[in-house]
């Protein structure tokens, strides 16, 4: 029994066409069915749970526009026309820089494909005017996540983050594998000195088997390497973890068990199931893919049932089957204790809600710090309130998940609810999966087109 | 009683999210049942409004000094020590001194301590306003802000 309960546009995996396609109920799965007139029907698992998949549309947000488009014609077709347009709904939450699309690995997954073809490495002062396009788009609170490629082999990354800092960025993340970090710590202490706030660090798993399919090296002792250095620096890391059945599925338990030894330098853990646009070993299949259901099925059988599928919810920021968050304190014992859980509701109100993800996270900390400040007492009674929070404060993790679209399962409606942007040399910013989707012929709409014009 | 609030304490209120109203119900349900604390110049009373415990300082004029709330749920007295701290405060429905203890507090189903002016002779307890302004507000913050 198959039931229709949505349409939306896609595109086709061969030629990038726009394509008409609507979303199927059928044994309480939610497939995504599209027909291309040249190429033929393509028909994709998309979720696990039809009940599921209609609840979460009571967390929708209010949309919050961006403040300038930078694309303004009269027809636009999305998504081939954009940068953004009037129709996009969702201003930037995260806004992505890419400072350069080389790398000091090469390794068979990578969404980017980085070190291949065409070298985009821009100039300081295209960075400057890349900072600038988020600034004029977002107004306030801006938060960058410097990227790549591997930005780490710029010898001048200090230098960018100060730029971006000197210009008023409120909070830079810097994605990166870490590998330059472990070897450098001078280098590491460089950066944070420069101002970056966090790491957005890759670590696919708990044994060396698992990097050598996801980096084709054994990196595991380079990777806890680079956690040791950041512990000793003070730099906060989230830990973002590739997730796949073929590969590292069965070690999300040991992986958020990993996180929680090593708070609070870790900060939390951004399961990112695989998603097929870039370098990819394979053609997907539906028993390649994990949708977020499954991640959150296997989360809280992994964890023994300490964060259930009841303590994620969505963002509330960017479109409600995109992403899913959890938060919690690790208690004395080592045990989870989730503050987020679906039994609250979606949010009271979800006006404006990507400037209040962008405030959220440093006004919670300012909050409980006021708490602190006044309260004296150093050690706190056990099993108290005040040790909940001083523990709240310095033992908090966060597990949350987003996994990106590809030519196989795009949603033009998903992608104009967007809030995480890469942007591009020529002041426009484009949804970060459509960046970077490309076609089973390795053509994208955005990446290589864009970069290509301002490669060396 | 004539309840009477100056100017800043009714600002005092509002920033705290109370009611004017709920704190002259406070004071008047405690002056006509005597479950209050006295200390010989003031008076503490609390009542449960809704889903949020309520506490009203004023003098035996009517004249308001502060008010504060919380969300938590009081349990039982978990301990007091052999010789506990004492307090200035009287259980005026006992007559009974009233002490530093500790008691259980429950909020969104998760209980943990805190201190307590507790009169040991009826089990009330009573929260001061720093713990619940300062400790208990950044608790109850943090589940709230994950729920906003």
């Amino acid at each position: 029994m198959s039931e229709i309960i949505g349409e939306t546009e896609s595109l086709c995996p061969e030629c990038l066409k726009v394509i008409p396609a609507v979303k199927i109920a059928e044994n309480d799965n939610i497939y995504l069915e599209k027909t291309c007139p040249e190429h033929g029907k393509y028909k994709v698992l998309i979720w696990r749970g039809v009940d599921d998949y209609l609840s979460l549309k009571k967390y929708a947000c209010v949309p919050s526009k961006p403040n300038v488009c930078a694309v303004d014609k009269e027809e636009i077709v999305c998504p081939l026309d954009c940068g953004l347009c009037k129709e996009h709904t969702q201003h930037t939450c995260i806004a992505i820089l890419e400072v350069t699309n080389g790398c000091n690995l090469k390794c068979p997954i990578c969404f980017a494909s980085a070190s291949s073809g065409y070298k985009f490495h821009p100039d300081l002062d295209t960075i400057r005017k890349m900072y600038q396009t988020a600034l004029d788009s977002v107004g306030e609170n801006v938060c960058i996540q410097i990227s790549g490629g591997e930005p780490t082999i710029r010898d001048d990354l200090p230098e960018i983050v100060k730029m971006g800092k000197d210009m008023s960025i409120s909070y830079i993340e810097l994605n990166t594998n870490g590998v330059r970090f472990a070897e450098e710590i001078e280098f590491l202490q460089r950066c944070k000195d420069a101002g970056v706030d966090s790491l957005y660090f890759s670590f696919d798993g708990v044994t060396s088997d698992v990097f050598m399919k996801t980096c084709g090296r054994d990196l595991l002792e380079t990777k806890l390497k680079t956690i040791e250095n950041c512990k000793k620096v003070e730099m906060g890391v989230t830990l973002v973890t590739v997730v796949s059945p073929d590969i590292n599925l069965d070690q999300i338990g040991q992986i958020i068990d990993f996180a929680k030894k090593n708070v609070p330098t870790v900060k939390g853990v951004h399961f990112q199931p695989l998603s097929y646009f870039g370098r990819y070993p394979i053609v997907p299949q539906d028993e390649n893919r994990t949708v977020l259901p499954d991640l959150l099925v296997e989360i809280e059988k992994q964890t023994k049932g300490q964060l259930r599928v009841d303590n994620f919810i969505p963002t509330s920021c960017t479109n409600v089957h995109c992403d899913i968050k959890s938060m919690s304190v690790v208690l004395e014992d080592g045990s989870l204790f989730p503050l987020t859980h679906r039994s609250m509701g979606p949010p009271k109100d979800t006006c404006c809600i990507a400037s209040k993800t962008r405030q959220e996270v440093s006004d919670l900390w300012r909050f409980v710090d006021e708490s602190m400040d006044s309260s004296n007492e150093s050690d706190p009674e056990p099993g108290s309130w005040d040790e909940f929070i001083q523990r709240a404060k310095s033992n908090y993790l966060t597990i949350s998940s987003m996994p990106f679209q590809d030519v196989w399962n795009v949603e033009t409606e998903r992608l104009r609810g967007c809030c995480i942007h890469t942007i591009t040399p020529d002041g426009k910013l484009i949804p970060f999966c459509l960046f970077n989707i490309n076609s089973v012929h390795g053509q994208t709409l955005y990446r290589h087109e864009v970069f290509g014009k301002y490669s060396q | 009683m004539d309840v009477k609030f100056s100017d800043s304490v009714k600002e005092l209120i509002g920033e705290r999210g109370l009611k004017i109203d709920d704190v002259i119900d406070i004071i008047n349900t405690a002056e006509s049942s005597n479950r209050k604390l006295n200390d010989g110049s003031k008076n503490l009373a609390k009542k449960r409004i809704g889903e949020v415990t309520i506490y009203a300082v004023y003098d035996d004029n009517g004249n308001v000094e502060t008010a504060y709330s919380h969300r938590m749920v009081l349990g039982e007295i978990q301990k007091t020590t052999d010789e506990p701290d004492p307090t200035n405060w009287v259980c005026v429905s006992c007559n009974e001194k009233a002490v530093i203890g500790t008691v259980l507090m429950t909020y969104m189903g998760v209980t943990r301590s805190g201190p307590a002016v507790v009169c040991e002779k009826c089990g009330d307890a009573w929260i001061e306003e720093y713990l619940a302004t300062k400790t208990i507000a950044a608790a109850e913050g943090l589940f709230e802000k994950k729920k906003a």
